[in-house]
């Protein structure tokens, strides 16, 4: 029986996640479909992801332990130890709804050029709590340009891939003497977006996406990453990447894509009350391209609005209102 | 009986060579074969008398469907054969714009011929994929005359190492990757020679910025005269579907550096290396580790390859023509 390969893989890239890893695992292991194995990678913990891991008596459990390589090379090493003909991906932080994995594989299956399935997702608080603000990307027709600007997909636990489409997107960079790379492992942040975008501008598979809000994406304000401006630095390395692979595609849209991807820093500036900082993103941003401002105007201007407000008037006001303007629009 | 081969006026040198190739290898063996230009947008199929198949090399666009329909009309009994040389995966996802567009355009074309041969292996699994069924599809690798490549001698490896870059200057073939790459490695000893011409050729020279080790050739009217003077071939390309030059150094003996796009995937199993990350920064890692003396001669050595690729070339044309003669046709069979 253990020889058979199971239908689904599920990828668990997991570094120091001891105080949330429990929650993740219990929730694969309800997934409705249940032919499927878990591939925790533990890329380098030092606290006790490990030893939770191990307490588990579930066979469809695997461990793999590495020195760490980022989230990019934990990705990698599970899908190289993948044997299902689908792979998932959830965060050791975030939770799959119960029928998650059953909806992306039957839509894979009806569906035989869909390369990537993915979902919207709902975010919760560090208690698990929902915070009443979900994630609700454009499913259908998604082109390269959807993926650079407004990425889709939009976290690290949505996306089921057919093991089949992952055969052009591998590659063996020189130096790397264990197993392929999917994701680039030289990108510490943006290395999710990268692998996305690489797929859909070097492969013929669509990504589509089926409707609901499977995934419990957790959202950590305080761990929210302090140096925007790098995050920021590093997407346009991305970008300039990407631009050598598909550079009709970055002369047409590398505007607009800058544009919402300051615009997102401008937001994570305003959780993070950083007033100022998000006004220069969010004026960085229009003068990126308008764009935004017209193809969403309302969540736009909210960032706009929020991001001057704070600045000028500080955090103190602006946190009792927040919870309506950013629930208005998608996170 | 003739065989007749449809090729556009827009085709490419490439075509042209094979079907002289083919022409030659099969001469004997099968009947008369006949070339035929086509304007592009032509209406009327041309007059085609006494024909046991017909060939497309054209290329599929709309300009061609009423071409090709009237063809499929008036020939409803002859084999038609159409022969993929423009499109692959990678083709799709740097040039497509509409793809349900172009994938209607394919599926209806492609459902007007008996056969479609791929001119790859992975070319063939996009198509069987996408839009021919494994009933339709054959795969059979394009091959030219190789006498002037088989001829070149073998290079004896000197202080420099010199890497050629052979083809049109368009960004299909990603000569700018190399540039880049290339200049962000310290390798002094490395040389990178293109041989080509062509729109790009501006921006290619900008990016080389006078780098004393990017040497401009020109046009090759002999490309194994050129590759003689080179230590392997970089083939960088961002959609290949067959990448022939990469066979043409195998005959010549010359190690080939290749992208994995589409066909070119097929070489390095074949005992191309393969670049990895086909970016200025793989290429410059590629670059800094790059010594010429790892590249041992197999087993097999690449030029014996060329030869069997050679003549599994005309093997699989003469049963494929073969196979179609035999068959009854479908719309013979509903008459």
């Amino acid at each position: 029986m253990k020889n058979l390969s199971p239908v689904a893989s599920i990828v668990v890239p997991a570094y120091n996640a001891a105080t949330t890893i429990r929650e993740t695992l219990d929730s694969l292991i309800d997934q409705t479909f249940p032919d499927f194995e878990i591939i925790v990678v533990d890329d380098g913990s030092s606290d006790s992801t490990v030893a939770i891991v191990k307490g588990y008596a579930d066979p469809r459990i695997r461990l793999i332990s590495q020195a760490n390589r980022g989230l990019a090379g934990a990705h990698n090493t599970g899908i190289a130890a993948a044997r299902g003909a689908y792979i998932g991906f959830c965060d050791a932080d975030d939770l799959w709804l119960p029928e998650k994995l059953e909806l992306h594989i039957r839509h894979l299956q009806e569906k035989p050029d869909v390369g990537i399935s993915f979902a919207g997702s709902s975010m919760i608080d560090r208690d698990g709590k929902p915070v009443g603000i979900n994630q609700s990307p454009k499913l259908t027709n998604i082109t390269a340009a959807d993926v650079f600007c407004r990425n889709p997909i939009g976290n690290g636990s949505a996306a089921v891939i057919r093991s089949e489409a992952l055969e052009g997107f591998g590659y063996r960079p020189a130096g790397e003497t264990e197993r392929d790379w999917w994701f680039d492992e030289n990108f510490r942040q943006s290395d999710d977006i990268e692998g996305w975008l690489r797929f859909i501008v070097t492969q013929d598979w669509k990504i589509e996406g089926i409707p609901g809000h499977l995934t419990l994406y957790r959202i950590h304000i305080g761990g929210l990453s302090a140096n925007v401006e790098k995050q920021f630095a590093t997407w346009l390395a991305m970008r300039d990447k990407l631009a050598r692979i598909a550079p009709n595609l970055i002369a047409r849209h590398g505007d607009r894509a800058a544009a919402y991807q300051l615009r997102y820093l401008a937001r994570r500036c305003v959780s993070m009350r950083q007033g100022r900082t998000a006004l220069g993103f969010a004026l960085r941003s229009l003068k990126a391209s308008r764009r935004p401002f017209i193809e969403e105007p309302v969540k736009s201007t909210v960032t706009l609005a929020a991001a001057t407000f704070i600045a000028l008037a500080g955090d103190g006001i602006y946190s009792q209102i927040e919870t309506r303007l950013l629930g208005a629009g998608n996170a | 009986m003739t065989i007749y081969h449809l090729v556009d006026d827009a085709g490419f040198g490439g075509v042209n060579r094979m079907l002289d190739h083919l022409t030659r290898a099969l001469a004997r063996t099968t009947g008369k074969h006949e070339i035929i230009r086509i304007k592009r947008g032509q209406l009327s199929p041309p007059r085609l008398t006494n024909a046991s198949h017909i060939v497309s090399h054209l290329s599929v666009c709309w300009k061609n469907m009423p071409l090709m329909t009237a063809l499929r009309a008036r020939y409803a009994e002859t084999p038609l054969i159409h022969v993929e040389h423009s499109y692959s995966e990678r083709f799709v996802t740097a040039r497509v714009e509409n793809r349900d567009r172009f994938e209607t355009l394919l599926a209806a074309a492609y459902a007007l011929f008996d056969r479609i041969v791929a001119v790859s292996a992975q070319q063939g699994n996009w198509l069987g994929r996408k839009f021919v069924g494994s009933g339709r599809l054959a795969v059979i690798e394009p091959c030219v005359e190789l006498d002037d490549f088989h001829a070149v001698p073998d290079r004896i490896a000197g202080s420099r190492t010199v890497i050629g870059a052979i083809g049109r200057f368009d960004t299909q073939k990603g000569f700018d990757i190399l540039i880049e790459g290339l200049r962000k490695s310290a390798r002094q000893d490395i040389e990178v020679h293109f041989y080509g011409k062509g729109d790009e050729e501006k921006r290619l020279r900008k990016l080389a910025g006078g780098d004393p080790r990017i040497v401009f050739q020109g046009y090759a009217e002999s490309p194994a005269t050129a590759m003689a003077s080179c230590d392997v071939i970089a083939m960088p390309s961002r959609y290949e579907p067959y990448g022939l030059v990469a066979l043409e150094a195998m005959a010549a003996g010359r190690p080939v550096i290749a992208s994995g796009a589409d066909g070119l995937a097929g070489h390095i199993a074949n005992g191309a290396v393969g670049v990895g990350d086909n970016t200025p920064d793989g290429w410059a890692r590629a670059l800094n580790e790059l010594d010429i003396n790892d590249f041992r001669r197999g087993a097999v050595s690449p030029r014996k390859q060329a030869k069997e690729a050679e003549q599994s070339f005309a093997d699989r044309w003469l049963r494929l023509l073969g196979d179609l003669r035999e068959q009854p046709h479908p719309f013979q069979m509903a008459a």
